[in-house]
This record gives structure tokens, sequence and C-alpha cells, in this order.
């Protein structure tokens, strides 16, 4: 008798609980979804180990529900999973999720959701998510990827706009080694830095991408031309 | 002094084997340019194929920039060649049209004669490699406009920023024109010690292939000659397209180049000045 | 002629891997001398003209030129010679004009328009001196050598071979170029040449070497006037003349005897008395012609040497 109560508590609870972490991403992706459109200015800076880039600044546009472009003048580069911090870029398809704990990040009470991927569609191995208790934007993510190793996201607000928008993302990041093609500006014959060499010991690639966001446009309307892929 | 150097850019300048350099930059560099044109794209796709998987970019990488590096990295051979072509005529070509006796008994010092030619030679070198440069920048801005110049290290990429860019392809020409003084300075030691201009040439780019092989090779023992092989600094203007720049090794290129111009000129003038005459 | 030597040679030694070019060379010219410079083929003449304007330096010796030596003041030397060595080679792709005007330049010459064209007339070029010198037959080309020689008035010409490729009339000019040179213009000429009587009537003094040593060396006359030399009688009886010569220390020098023509081979002092003596014996002498050739000279005692 006692076991048949604690079993039908326990279930009770794990159901509780993965009922809660549902209504928490359910009430993040409404959050979210205030948004039909945003244009914004953002300024990159890359910090990896093993590339030199300039500070960029370039345009992101989003269009809901999953299309989001880079444009820039010049040159500009993110992560690929730094450029989408939308709710449903990491909720896709079937998952299952689990609300594991509360934690404070960086001041603010959060809920931490663990979501699963079911099936084999998805990059994602696990990703935990930082949700923000009042005000369901998302703080923090960090994954794991198949094929790109593990990746954490932290995201800033301005508390004066009124979407959940962030106004600074940082991105950090491991991969395996990268191998790096000696094509049209390949070194034959180049000065070994001994620095250098040492640092392409290291079995991992690691950095860090500092994003900041202005000038939110958000629901002005963007036409769909915009997303198409740019024939030179 | 001026008079003498003048004189002798006027003869370089009225043969016809010295418009053969220009003319081949001018055809070989819009060459390049429509094969970038065609396959530049896929190239570049494959070159930062590995930078695809993990980031999105956007930015015009297939830029003048991008093309002008990759042609003063494949012209290393050529242009010494065209180089030697006129630099080997400078002294032997003297021997051949019987002119020595002409110019040796004039009331100069041989000295003033042999140094006027080596700066005519020297000024000739150094305009190719500034019509390098124009025609290279000038077209490849023409055909693909310009951007960020990505450069890939066995180190990592590094991408550099499209105002950080000139600069860099400035000193790099001059470094260039550097490097071709040396191969100047060769050449014209050949052509003091013979009658004909082919031997100064052939000799001359006999030594950089040689050099350049040796160098390549990955055995140890080549490895370690490596730092007296001249051929090893040429290539030195790379370090310019670094981040950081070590200028403390460049440098050292710089001084070690011109090292080898001083004594290979402070040779050829020693042993002119002793020469018969005998043409 | 003066006393001043313009060139004066020591000793003069050139020595190449298997051979000795010249070899204790001694030679003066002075101020004023058409000094001819002969020697066969290989003697060692163009060496030491090459030694003489510094294109060769000598193994032993001293070169003094205008009382200077040559090692020390090169170009105040040079600034003073005028010179065509072997053939005269220029720069093909250039016209004459270009070629005088480059070489005036590098000699720090003022070369003047007028300058140019005055010697291009002086050596018959004045109409093609805007022709490329590749277009040029040897003989404009030697003319041009002249012109590059004399172009900055030069005190001691040496010339190499000056009238080879010309032809008769070219050669009459050369030849009365040199001796306006030398008798109005008080220049010093130093001439080579293979063209032996060419230099007869020019030189005054001369200098005959052989594998590179000196043979003879002197006024032209003088050394011409010690070797014997052919000379022609003609009489109206030579079978009475052979006779009555025989009795005389004159029928060695009795070389030959056609009809009346009777060739002796003596030196210019016997002529007269020869003359006289066979007039004395009622003899008829209708010509007396000496042949005084610097070619047997040369010859002879070349072969003395061989």
């Amino acid at each position: 008798m006692k076991r048949i109560i604690l079993f039908f508590l326990l279930t009770g609870v794990i159901l509780a609980q993965n009922n809660k972490s549902d209504e928490i991403l359910n009430k993040v992706k409404e959050n979210f979804n205030k948004v039909n459109d945003y244009v914004v200015n953002v300024k990159i800076k890359v910090d990896v180990n093993f590339l030199k880039v300039p500070e960029s600044k370039a345009e992101i546009f989003y269009k809901a529900p999953n299309k989001i472009k880079l444009k820039s003048d010049g040159f500009a580069l993110l992560p690929k999973e730094g450029l989408n911090f939308s709710p449903n870029s990491f909720l896709q398809g079937d998952y299952t999720s689990i609300l594991d704990r509360e934690e404070n990040v960086a001041g603010n009470d959060c809920y931490l959701v663990k979501v699963i991927p079911l099936g084999d569609k998805s990059d994602l191995i696990l990703t935990n998510l930082w949700i923000d208790k009042n005000q369901f934007k998302i703080r923090k993510i960090e994954s794991t990827t198949k094929s790109n190793g593990t990746f954490s996201i932290n995201l800033n607000y301005n508390d004066s706009l009124k979407y959940p928008l962030p106004s600074s993302m940082v991105f950090s990041f491991n991969v395996a080694k990268m191998d790096l093609p000696r094509g049209i500006t390949g070194d034959m014959n180049e000065e070994q830095n001994p620095e250098k060499d040492k640092q392409n010991k290291s079995k991992t690639t690691s950095g860090k991408v500092y994003v900041s966001y202005s000038d939110y446009k958000v629901n002005k309307g963007i036409p769909d031309s915009i997303f198409d892929e740019e024939k030179k | 002094m001026i008079t003498l150097i003048r004189i002798e850019l006027f003869k370089i300048f009225s043969k016809w084997r010295t418009y053969i350099g220009f003319m081949v930059i001018a055809v070989i560099v819009p060459v390049i340019n429509l094969a970038m044109l065609a396959e530049g794209e896929r190239s570049l796709d494959f070159m930062t194929r590995n930078l695809q998987q993990s980031f999105v970019f956007v930015g015009n990488l297939l830029n003048g920039y991008l093309v002008s590096y990759f042609i003063l990295t494949s012209l290393a051979v050529h242009i010494p060649f065209l180089i030697a072509l006129v630099a080997g005529d400078l002294l032997a070509g003297e021997a051949t049209a019987g002119t020595y006796r002409l110019l040796i008994t004039r009331p100069v010092s041989r000295m003033k004669l042999v140094a006027s030619k080596f700066i005519a030679g020297l000024i000739y070198s150094n305009l190719l490699v500034l019509w390098l440069a124009i025609i290279s920048l000038g077209i490849g801005i023409v055909f693909f406009g310009v951007g960020e110049l990505i450069v890939i290290k066995s180190s990592g990429i590094i991408i550099f920023a499209r105002g950080d860019v000139l600069w860099r392809f400035i000193i790099a020409y001059g470094f260039a024109g550097l490097s071709m003084t040396v191969v100047t300075a060769i050449a014209f030691l050949f052509s003091a010690l013979v009658e004909n201009a082919i031997g100064p040439i052939i000799s001359t780019m006999a030594i950089i292939i040689v050099f350049i092989i040796l160098s390549a090779i990955q055995i140890d023992f080549f490895r370690n000659i490596e730092p007296y092989l001249f051929t090893t600094y040429m290539s030195s203007w790379r370090m310019l397209f670094d981040d950081p720049i070590n200028y403390a090794e460049f440098l050292k290129s710089v001084l070690i180049l011109s090292g080898h111009i001083v004594v290979l000129f402070g040779v050829t003038a020693f042993l002119f000045n002793r020469k018969d005459i005998l043409t | 002629m003066s006393e001043e030597k313009i060139i004066e040679v020591k000793n003069l030694s050139k020595e190449f891997k298997e051979l000795k070019a010249v070899n204790s060379l001694n030679l003066n010219v002075f101020k004023g001398d058409v000094f001819g410079f002969l020697g066969p083929n290989g003697a060692g003449k163009s060496t030491t003209i090459r030694m003489l304007l510094s294109l060769i330096s000598p193994s032993e010796g001293e070169i003094k030129i205008f009382g200077k030596l040559l090692k020390n003041e090169r170009i105040a030397i040079l600034k003073r010679i005028g010179a065509i060595v072997e053939k005269p080679d220029f720069y093909g792709y250039l016209s004459a004009y270009k070629n005088l005007e480059i070489l005036g330049k590098i000699s720090g010459i003022d070369v003047t328009n007028k300058k140019i064209m005055e010697i291009l007339d002086l050596v018959g070029l004045e109409k093609r001196f805007k022709s490329k010198v590749k277009t040029f037959s040897h003989g404009m080309k030697q003319r041009l050598g002249l012109a590059q020689a004399l172009l900055h008035d030069p005190d001691l010409i040496i010339l190499d071979e000056p009238t080879t490729g010309l032809d008769p009339q070219g050669m009459k000019e050369i030849r009365e170029l040199i001796l306006h040179l030398s008798r109005d213009k008080q220049k010093t000429l130093f001439l080579s040449s293979h063209i032996l009587y060419e230099v007869e009537l020019v030189a005054n003094r001369m200098i005959i070497i052989n594998k590179g040593k000196t043979m003879v060396e002197g006024a032209v006359n003088d050394l011409l006037n010690m070797n014997k030399m052919k000379v022609t009688f003609e009489v109206n009886d030579s079978e009475k003349v052979t006779q009555l010569l025989s009795a005389t220390a004159y029928i060695n020098d009795l070389e030959s005897v056609a009809n009346n023509t009777m060739i002796f081979s003596m030196s210019s002092e016997k002529i007269a008395p020869l003359n006289k003596y066979l007039v004395e014996n009622k003899i008829d002498v209708s010509a007396v012609i000496p042949t005084r050739s610097l070619e047997e000279y040369f010859l002879n005692i070349t072969d003395k040497d061989a």
C-alpha cells in the first residue's frame, strides 16, 4: 500500500514537473510570439583562438516563425546558433522537457528547464534553458550538439524594451579543432611561430563572440524578398 | 652620376626586351582575374568550408585584395625571370655589342660606370614591381571591388578589415621590390663575368629555382640550410598579413636581403674594376 | 718635333694564362708625332693599345701619358685621349647622333648639337645622323669611330687600323685628316696599321714589334735609310755596265738585269756615286728609280726574327 502511494506520488511529481516545464516553455514562446518581425543593428566582436576578425557591424532581419538574415555592407560573422535566439529555434520538432530547479542568473531568478529533442533530426542533443521566472525571457542557454561541440549563450536585456529581445549576447563555444585548407592564400613555406604552434596542438577550438544589439525596429513589416539568397 | 644613370636608363628602355616584362604582367594579371571570376567563388567556398560549418558570414571576400594577394603569392618565379632578362644584359650586353671598348675608354671611373648601371637596373626592377602593384590592385578592384581580406595560415584564419589592408600591400610590394633587387644583383654579378646575356639569365633562374626546391624539401638537412638561402626571406612579405605582425622577424628579412644586395654589388664592382676588357 | 714625351712606355709586359703577349716593351711618342705602331698579326699591338687605354691592366711595367702615370691619373689622361680600338662598335639600336651625344655626356663634355653635327660633317656622315647605326656599313662605322675619337678635341689620338674597310677615296680622306690633325692642330697621333704604305705616307716615327717585343724604334726616314733598298737603273748597255762594275764593289749590289733595266739592292748614299761612276764611264743613264718600301723593310725585319 505504502509502495503504491509512493509510486503515485512520485509519478505525480514527475508529471507535475513535466507539465510545469511545458507550461513555462509555452509562456516563453507566447511572450516571444509578440514579435512578428524585427530589424536590429548589431556590433560583433569575435574572440576565438584560431580566428582573427575585425569588429563588424551588421543588421539582422527576423520574421516569425523562422526567417532570419544577416546583412552587412562589409564583413560580418556570427556563430550559427547565435544568429537566431528565438525560443522556436531551440524548441523545434518533438522534444521532452523537465524543470530541473531554480537558479539565479545575473541577479534574476530563473527556472532551469532541460530540453531533449526526440528523434534524430535535430543537431541538438541536450539544451539547458534558464528562463526568467517573472518575465519569461531566456536568460541563458547551454547546449550540446552532435557536430559542433558545446556552446552557451548569455542574453542581457534592456528592460525599457517591451519585447523579449536582448540588448547583448555572449556566445561561448568549444568545437573539435578545425582543419584549415591551404587554398588560395595557403602558405607553402610559412614562417612558423612557436606560440601559435602551441595553440595548434590544443585539441579544441574555443572562443567567445560578443554581440550588442541596438535600434530594434519591431513589427514594422519586412518583405520576404529580404530573406532570399543573394545572387552575386 | 645622375647623367650616367639617366643614360643607362635610356639605353635600357630603348631595347624592346625591356618591355617584355611589362607586357607579360599586363597580360597575366587580367587572365588570373578572369580565372578568379570563373572559379574564385568555388575556391573561396572550399577554403572557408570549415568556417561555414559553425558560422554564418556575409561579406565580399572575393575582392580585389584577395586576388592581388593570390597574384603576389603565385608570381614568385615569373617575376625574377623578367628581372634577370634585363639585369643579365646590363654588362654582358656591352660585351656582346662590343661597346665595352667605347664605354671604358671614357674619362669616367669604372666604379661610377658599374654603379650607374646597377642603379638603373634597380630602378627597372622596382618599376616592374610597381607596375605589378598597380595592375594587380587596379584590375582586381575594378573586377571585384574592395572588401575584407581573408588569409589562411597554419595558425588560423585572419580576416583584415577593408581599411586595414592597403597599407599592408604597400609595404608588401615595397618588400617585393627589395627581393627583386636581390635578383637584379645576382644577375648583374653574372653579367659582369661573361660576354653573353644568356648565361646570366639562365644561371640566375637556376639558382632561384634550386634554392626554392631545397627550401621545400622536408628533410632535416635541408631545413638546416634554409636560413642561409636568400629565397627563404623573399616570401617574408607574408608576415605583413598577420596579426600581430612580427616586426622583428620582418626587419631581419629586410636586413638580410639588403645585406645580400650590398655584398653582391660589392663583389661585382670589385671584379669589374679589375676586369681585362678583351672584347 | 718637340721633345715633350706624350707617351712613355717602360718595360711593359702582359701575361695571359699561356702566353706572354707583350714582353718588356719600351716606346716613346713625342708631342706632334705621327707615330706608326707596326707588327705582324699576334705581335701584341692590340694588347698594347688596350693597356694604353686602361682596358687591360699590365702585368709589369709602367705607362706614362702626358707625363702622368696611367694607373694613378687615368681619368685626367683619358680626358685628353680619343681612340678607336679595333673595329668600331656602337649602340646599334641608337642613331649616329644619339651615340655621339651619349658618349659625349658620359665623358662629361658639353655636347652641343652644333658640335656633334660639325664632327659628323668632318667625317662625312652629316646626312645619316638620324639613321640607326645597325644600318651602317663597315666604312660608315669606321667614320663614326673617328668622329667619337675626335668629339672632345683630344690632344692624343690613338687609331687602331683607321682605314680598314674604306675605299681608296675614303683612305685618302682619312690620311688627309690625319695630316691635318698633326700639322694644323698639333695633335699627336698613334697609329697602328697593317696597311704599311699608308703609315709610311703619314708617320714620322715608328716602332715595329714582334712577339710582344720591340724590334726597332726610331724616325721613319732614318730607319728606312739604314736599310738597303731597291734602285732601278735604266741604262743604254747593260752588258757593258756589268763588265764595268765587275771590278768594283758595286757588283755585289746588283740583283737582276732584264734588257737594259738593272736592279741594285743598296743603301741610299750609294746611288749618287754609282750614277756618277757610270756617267764618267760614258754610260747613258736614262733613269734612276729608288723604291723605298716600308713593306719590304717590315718583312725584312720580321723575317730576321722568325
